[in-house]
């Protein structure tokens, strides 16, 4: 791969668990309620470094939405997915803003995580 | 279109009343003047018909005036019996009687009688004849103190030219030439004398370009109109790669395609990784690459375009990110990404000396023009300055450049330039110690700088790349679209004839060539099977073009020309050389 372009962020950030590639600021976190099939997943406004894949539509719990698959640009594995469109008028308000796996990045600072990153039962209807 | 279309001979033709000669449908004037007092009816007749008489296919042409700039470039191309016999075949003088009689004046050195017919030439701006007036008394004053009639320029100095002065500065200009003239010695006399007054010619000229162009036509105006339609021309032609020289006044200007470099001619293999970037020399005899192989190779052009291997640069441990030449294509700096700089010598391909410090790691690199010192980009986000010798004599703390960023020095060793934010550049002005910034509203992902130091070409992450102008005001002049980048950093350059083109990579491994001033895309280049990184058009010849890949290699782009001369000569060599090749070197 060429000469591989690469944002950096100040202050606290999530990196990609795989390569460290800084992803999003902890301060662009807009929710950390989501779930996905692997466990919890967070909701940012702007994440950087990534490629997106085609645009599809797909059925979730909260309804069905035209997504686009999130890849790492260093390592290219799939860190989550963005809303391009929600069909949904209640559900306008994920338009542009991205949903990462939690068990895909890393926080800055040192914490535990564990692998199998899931923590049962969801309280939000929002399911992927 | 116009023109007198009788037979008869100018001399039979009678001399019309005023009130009789009227315009016929081609507008031609009959009556042919012999010098002198037809030219007064001329120019009466001209002054009180409402005379729009028009010529050419738009109807916007004044007939009057185009007959006069002809007869006014046949002066001054030396065919002055051409240009009367024009003024008279035509009835159109080039000049009312008035304004000739305020020539002969000026040149006569008739002074008063020239200042008195400046009234009545028809200004119309108080001003003008005031400005006018004051040239032609202050050469009357300067010849007085050439002849040494010191009491008489006195004379006219308090009583003809003080009445004028706008200010008193002239006033006491004037007054210290008269000083200095009665205090100095007259040596040589006649030697000093041509220094102070100018020669009355001069004057005439001088004036003329203070008159208003309808009471007198401007020298060179029909020259002036043509190099007008001729760059119009050149402008609009989309494919113009050539010498202005090329350019005929029979038809217009009109480039093909075949000017634009579009056929590789060459694949350069020696770097064993992906190449990230590449520039030629400022005499374009060089060409330097980088890679991700951790080495860099200076590469020779020869006169007739080939390019060849002459050094391969290895010592760094990291990949080679961007290489910088000297002014004088002495040396070459290379930098290692977020390690160090190195500095070899391009005759003999040794390594001069490796720029480092301590604890952090170096991102670009620059020279001065004076090739004194060098500039750096740390991964501590501040810019360095070494010497030669190693030593860091200045370092600029603070937000000034960025990990990923390129750095820019102008030629004149004034401005610096880098990405300070994600969506600016810092314009550092080192000598004002002031800074300018162009604010972006995408991130950017690398830039570079025009020859003429005036324009900025910026790489967006959004696939966009934009132009901006920082001479005097900074504003965003044009756009670029159609290349492809989503992950990696694509370089773009100038290059062309005037630097008419923009050239840039693209991820799907193709070079794509834009119009400068149109925006226009005018060849995507098709053969690397990589992502093309980077593109350096050669400065010094604007038909050939370099590319550097992902997939390794180095192409040299060139016209479809020199790609039919190069399979010519490939055959005559396979066919045993019997047939001496017709075709010379390429430009």
């Amino acid at each position: 791969m060429g000469r591989l372009f690469v944002v950096e962020l100040d202050g606290r950030c999530y990196r990609c668990r795989f390569c460290d590639t800084p992803l999003a600021l902890a301060d662009d976190v807009i929710s950390r309620t989501f779930n996905c099939r692997q466990g919890r997943a967070y909701m940012f406004s702007n994440v950087v470094n990534v490629t997106v894949g085609m645009a599809e539509e797909r059925v979730m719990l909260s309804g069905t939405h035209t997504v686009e698959d999130v890849f790492c640009c260093r390592c290219g594995e799939i860190l989550g997915w963005t809303y391009v469109a929600a069909h949904d008028k209640n559900q306008k308000y994920k338009e542009g803003k991205f949903v990462l796996e939690r068990w895909r990045i890393a926080e800055e600072v040192m914490e535990e995580l564990s692998l199998d990153g899931g923590r049962g039962g969801s309280s939000d209807p929002d399911n992927s | 279109m116009g023109g007198v279309e009788d037979d008869e001979p100018a001399s039979k033709r009678v001399k019309l009343a005023c009130g009789e000669l009227k315009g016929n449908p081609n507008g031609s004037l009959l009556s042919e003047p012999s010098v002198g007092s037809s030219r007064d009816l001329m120019a009466r007749l001209l002054q009180s018909e409402d005379d729009e008489e028009v010529i050419g296919s738009k109807g916007v042409i004044k007939k009057v005036e185009f007959v006069q700039i002809i007869v006014k470039a046949l002066y001054s191309l030396g065919y002055k019996k051409s240009g009367a016999h024009l003024e008279e075949e035509s009835g159109i003088p080039l000049h009312s009687s008035a304004v000739n009689m305020f020539m002969n004046q000026i040149l006569d050195g008739n002074w008063g009688g020239s200042v008195v017919t400046l009234r009545s030439i028809g200004l119309k701006d108080e001003s003008t004849i005031k400005s006018a007036s004051f040239l032609i008394l202050e050469q009357k004053f300067f010849e007085l103190l050439d002849a040494e009639k010191v009491m008489d320029a006195l004379k006219t100095l308090r009583t003809e030219i003080a009445p004028l002065c706008a200010s008193s500065n002239q006033l006491r200009e004037l007054s210290s030439s008269l000083v200095s003239l009665s205090q100095g010695p007259s040596v040589g006399s006649s030697n000093q004398a041509n220094l102070r007054a100018k020669s009355r010619p001069k004057l005439l000229q001088e004036l003329q370009e203070l008159l208003p162009p309808t009471v007198m036509v401007p020298e060179r105006r029909l020259e002036q109109l043509v190099e007008q339609a001729l760059t119009l021309q050149r402008d609009a032609c989309v494919f113009h790669n050539s010498l202005d020289r090329e350019m005929s006044l029979y038809t217009d200007h009109q480039c093909g395609r075949d000017q634009i470099p579009s056929k590789t001619l060459q694949i350069l293999e020696a770097h064993s990784d992906e190449v990230w970037f590449l520039k030629f020399s400022h005499n374009g005899k060089y060409l330097a690459s980088s890679s991700n192989d951790r080495s860099a190779i200076i590469w020779e052009v020869s006169a007739n375009g080939d390019v060849s291997l002459k050094h391969k640069l290895s010592g760094h441990h990291k990949p080679v990110s961007s290489v910088s030449w000297s002014s004088d294509d002495h040396k070459l700096l290379t930098c290692g990404v977020e390690e160090s700089v190195r500095c070899w010598d391009v005759a003999s391909g040794e390594c001069l000396h490796v720029y480092e410090k301590a604890g952090v790691g170096l991102v670009s690199c620059g020279w001065s023009p004076d090739g004194k010192w060098i500039f750096s980009g740390v991964n501590d986000r501040s810019i360095s300055v070494w010497g030669l010798d190693g030593k860091e004599i200045e370092c600029w703390k603070g937000q000034r450049t960025l990990r990923i960023s390129d750095l820019e020095i102008t030629s004149d060793g004034k401005e610096i330039m880098s990405i300070s934010k994600e969506t600016a550049i810092l314009i550092l002005d080192r000598e004002a110690k002031s800074e300018r910034v162009i604010e972006e509203d995408q991130t950017i992902t690398s830039f570079s700088l025009s020859r003429d130091n005036r324009y900025l070409l910026v790489n967006l992450v959004g696939q966009e790349i934009h132009l901006w102008n920082i001479d005097g005001d900074i504003n965003l002049v044009a756009k670029y679209k159609g290349h492809k980048r989503t992950r990696f950093v694509i370089k773009s350059c100038f290059g062309g004839s005037e630097q008419a083109f923009i050239a840039s990579g693209s991820e799907d491994s193709q070079v794509y060539i834009w119009h400068r001033g149109s925006g226009e895309l005018i060849g995507t280049l098709p053969g690397h099977s990589g992502s093309v990184n980077c593109v350096s058009w050669n400065p010094v010849n604007p038909h050939m073009l370099a590319s550097a890949s992902d997939d390794g290699t180095i192409r040299i782009w060139g016209l479809n020309s020199h790609l039919q001369q190069q399979k010519k000569q490939q055959q005559v060599h396979s066919n045993g050389g019997s047939i001496a090749a017709a075709c010379n070197g390429r430009t």
